[in-house]
């Protein structure tokens, strides 16, 4: 399993190498680059000159890329042409922001998603699984995007959450954490509930086939009690399709939160990235890209992990 | 109006212009009346994004700079709701007779929000790190006249005189740009090189000191800046209590309009310091006729979206294209060919008003009320792209060029702005009908503006924001070796006749002394370019902002930010 988890980290390893690398050349290749978004139209030539200068704009892709390199193997990843600030200062803090989104867009979709999948997929008829098969259905169709807009919309209409931003000006009298916990349940719900449709059609699916298979059958004719079957004998093998993509979840979970960050004002990485685009400041779209490629490579790593606890022949 | 009342009103302008150009005496900025407004409180708005820095020299993004609005404080301010200069930390100023310089006298007892007074030395160090190679703020350059740096000299701890390098009419209006600094906060920063990280977002916000009205209490990276009320600060009001009447100011961070639109009707935020978007004025509209805010009509705008062809010689690759894509006539005709009253309607839902050029009606100082109104005439738009070449030659309803190459053109745009995306897109039917041909590329703003940096590109439709009224202060703009010289920029010699002509008319304007000349001269500039239309305008939008019912005492301005612009005369409701 050690060597088995080894192999995986080094993948993360590159893989985070990759993205960044890629991200900085692609941003570097778009046409315009930081000094003409920052200076405007009205700037001297010798003044956008000096600032190119400065921040290594004037240099070919190569070079940069080059210094960039090396500056990373130092564990530098660069200063924020936006911010003038270490990139490796900025990150973590929005970075923090989107994890705290992420694992409790994830517990949501979990919680909702895995239950109710497993109701539905081991039944084959009556009122409830319907209602919750549709209900996946309709939040299936709708991205994240047009969720969060429209519980932005219902909380803004009943007055009864926040309709955006992480924490209030001033602690109310709940305390920090229950404001947070306030703040959180839009976009978390934003993210979260598309997902957990999305875990409920697998889940359903994959419990549907367990629920097929001889041994449940024999289960069942020898008369144990449904619910043991199902919650006991069928649960995990029914997991393991759901174990496979979880990682990939992770991200979709990630670029499903750039846009609901920026509908709700969450003060996370996608935002940063956004704004890091927008101005082509190529060390910080490089950093969180690099960010990006570590939850899906910690997500990943995760479900692997899982998959491997599940089934064994996983780790060959 | 009568020749008498003409003459009057003329006399009326001189005066008022030459008592604003040598101006003494006690300030008359306070406020008229402060009855029955309430001391305390907070206001909450929002922007789009974050600050990039605290030092406005450092960086010259919208947040930024109503940072340097609410904190910082300039020698003279330009008063956006009357365009007048008032006396800000400069209680008065005298101008030099030939317009090449101006001494100005500081306010006395004027302290930092730390308690340090506020001297010339500071005035001096402020220019100094302005002009600094290291500051990215843009303020340098736009504190520049013929392109040279002013000359700034502190005679005593409260006098300073600024000379300019070449005559200047404009004079301190000038100075409206730049925010005061402390010296002894930055002076090391400045020698040690490092100034244009001095005050950025990580630094401790005890070291950040201000002149202005709030002073930075908190900022919360990706959600709010909170300001709290300067102590210090050395306006009063009317009745010689303290300004500014609100405690304090958070400033939320929400970069979705709708969103913003949202908390503002739920009374989370006071007001936005944006104007509302066209596609955002129906539902704010039905908000206030419910009464859940207010909605202030500010009228038209100064700035209008702005349609030009690449006139650099040479620049069009294909010399036959060019012979047409670069003749006065092809915009004469797309300007007769744009019915700029269905573009107001279709691009501002029709809350907007139609431009036919560089100023806009709400310019009331520099518009030239004589500026011809080209009608909507596309059978004339067709003879005049006749009289180039362009014809029909097989009847398939598109223009063709004397090689038979259709008459084609791609316009750039900028993506992610529905004003101009939806304006290229009336542009482009409009020719259509006259059968010329537009490719519409909305691009990010950078590779818009990479495009035609570097002369790369057959046409833009962009809005390249104009920041001051004083035609004086725009001279990048209308001089042909400008760096805003938007359809040939940066030319070594003038191109054309009539350049050459607005370069030396522009000269004159800019040193002439007597507010008539100006007028008169900036006319013939006008009446120039609308017999050669290098931009073609066709409408500007009328602003509207909206605030809550709680913000009181609101002075708008057309101009961001509309309502904070004047943050520490504003009072909130008991």
């Amino acid at each position: 399993m050690a060597r088995y988890i080894a192999r995986r980290l080094v993948f993360a390893a590159f893989l985070i190498v990759a993205v960044s690398s890629l991200s900085l050349v692609l941003t570097r290749l778009a046409p315009g680059d930081f000094t003409t978004e920052a200076l405007g139209l009205d700037a001297r030539r010798e003044t956008v000159e000096q600032m190119r200068a400065r921040f290594g704009l004037n240099k070919s892709i190569a070079a940069q890329y080059g210094d960039w390199l090396a500056a990373v193997a130092r564990l530098d990843f660069g200063r924020s042409l936006l911010y003038d600030r270490p990139v490796k200062d900025l990150i973590p803090e929005r970075a923090a922001n989107t994890a705290i989104l992420a694992v409790t867009a994830l517990a949501v979709a979990t919680l909702l998603g895995l239950p109710l999948g497993i109701v539905t997929g081991s039944r084959r008829g009556g009122v409830i699984p319907t209602v919750i098969r549709s209900a996946s259905l309709v939040l299936l169709s709708m991205p994240p995007l047009l969720t969060s807009l429209f519980l932005v919309f219902l909380a803004a209409r009943t007055g009864w959450l926040p309709i955006a931003g992480m924490r209030s000006a001033a602690v109310p009298e709940g305390g920090a954490t229950v404001d947070l916990l306030r703040h959180l349940i839009v976009p978390a719900a934003a993210i979260g509930l598309p997902l957990a449709a999305m875990l409920e059609r697998l889940q359903a699916q994959a419990m549907s086939e367990v629920v097929g298979e001889p041994f449940v059958l024999a289960a069942f004719a020898r008369g144990v009690p449904r619910s043991r079957v199902v919650w006991r004998d069928a649960l995990k093998p029914a997991l393991k399709p759901v174990a496979s993509v979880y990682g990939l979840m992770v991200g979709t979970l990630l670029s499903g939160s750039f846009a609901v960050e920026v509908i709700t004002a969450w003060p996370g990485l996608g935002r940063l990235m956004l704004d890091a685009l927008r101005a082509r400041d190529v060390y910080l779209v490089a950093g969180c890209a690099g960010a990006g490629a570590i939850f899906l490579a910690f997500g990943t790593l995760l479900s692997d992990i899982a998959l491997a606890l599940v089934d064994p022949r996983a780790r060959e | 109006m009568t020749g008498q009342s003409r003459n009057i009103a003329v006399i009326i302008a001189i005066v008022a212009a030459m008592a604003a150009g040598c101006r003494s005496g006690p300030s008359p900025e306070a406020p008229a009346s402060t009855a029955g407004l309430h001391r305390g409180g907070e206001i909450v708005a929002s922007v789009r994004s974050e600050p990039r820095s605290f030092n406005r020299l450092a960086a010259r993004d919208t947040t930024t700079v109503l940072v340097a609005t609410l904190t910082q404080a300039k020698l003279v301010r330009v008063n956006q709701a009357t365009q007048e200069v008032e006396p800000w930390l400069a209680e008065s100023w005298t101008a030099s007779p030939d317009a090449r310089g101006v001494t100005l006298k500081l306010r006395r007892d004027v302290v930092f929000s730390d308690g340090h007074p506020f001297t010339a030395d500071d005035v001096v160090f402020t220019f100094d790190a302005a002009y600094d190679g290291q500051t990215h703020g843009g303020v340098g350059d736009s504190l520049r006249v013929a392109g040279k740096k002013l000359k700034v000299v502190a005679t005593d701890p409260q006098t300073v005189t600024v000379t300019f390098p070449e005559p200047f009419a404009a004079g301190v209006r000038l100075l409206d740009n730049l925010p005061m600094l402390p010296r002894h906060k930055l002076e090391a920063a400045l020698k040690s090189g490092t100034f244009s990280s001095a005050w950025g977002l990580s630094t401790p916000l005890s070291e950040i000191v201000a002149l202005g009205p709030f002073v930075v209490a908190r900022y919360e990276p990706g959600q709010r800046v909170v300001f709290d009320r300067n102590p210090h600060y050395f306006r009063k009001a009317a009745d010689g209590g303290a300004l500014p009447y609100v405690d304090r100011v958070t400033i939320d961070i929400i970069p979705d309009q709708n969103a913003e639109m949202l908390r503002l009707e739920a009374g989370q935020i006071d007001t936005m310091t944006s104007e509302i978007a066209p596609e955002a004025y129906a539902p704010l509209k039905r908000a206030a006729d419910a009464g859940r805010v207010q909605l202030l009509d500010l009228g038209g705008g100064y700035n209008a979206n702005a349609l030009w062809f690449n006139l650099k010689p040479g620049a069009i690759a294909d010399r036959d294209r060019a012979r047409w894509l670069q003749r006065d006539e092809l915009r004469r005709a797309i300007s007769m060919a744009v019915d700029r009253q269905q573009y107001v309607d279709t691009v501002f839902f029709g809350a907007g008003v139609p431009v036919y050029g560089p100023e806009t009606p709400a310019n009331k100082q520099w518009y030239w009320a004589g500026e011809p109104k080209t009608p909507h005439d596309p059978a004339g738009a067709t003879q005049l792209l006749a009289s180039i070449g362009l014809a029909d030659r097989n009847g398939d309803g598109v223009l063709e060029d004397a090689r038979n190459q259709p008459a084609r053109f791609t316009l750039l745009t900028q993506k992610g702005r529905p004003d101009l995306e939806r304006g290229a897109t009336v542009i482009r039917d409009e020719l259509k009908k006259i059968g010329v041909i537009v490719d519409v590329a909305a691009l990010d703003s950078g590779a818009v503006i990479q495009g035609f940096l570097t002369a790369q590109y057959d046409a833009v439709f962009f809005n390249p924001d104009k920041t001051a009224l004083d035609p004086a202060l725009n001279l990048d703009f209308w001089r042909s070796s400008g760096s805003a010289h938007m359809w040939n920029m940066n030319q070594t010699a003038p191109a054309t006749d009539w350049e050459r002509r607005i370069d030396e008319l522009m000269d004159r304007q800019t040193a002439a002394t007597d507010p008539r000349e100006r007028k008169a001269l900036y006319d013939e500039v006008q009446k120039i370019f609308s017999e050669h239309l290098p931009i073609l305008y066709f409408a500007a939008p009328r602003i509207y902002v909206a605030a809550s019912w709680r913000l009181t005492n609101l002075t708008p301005a057309v101009w961001r930010p509309q309502l904070l612009w004047s943050a520490d005369t504003i009072a909130v409701a008991r």
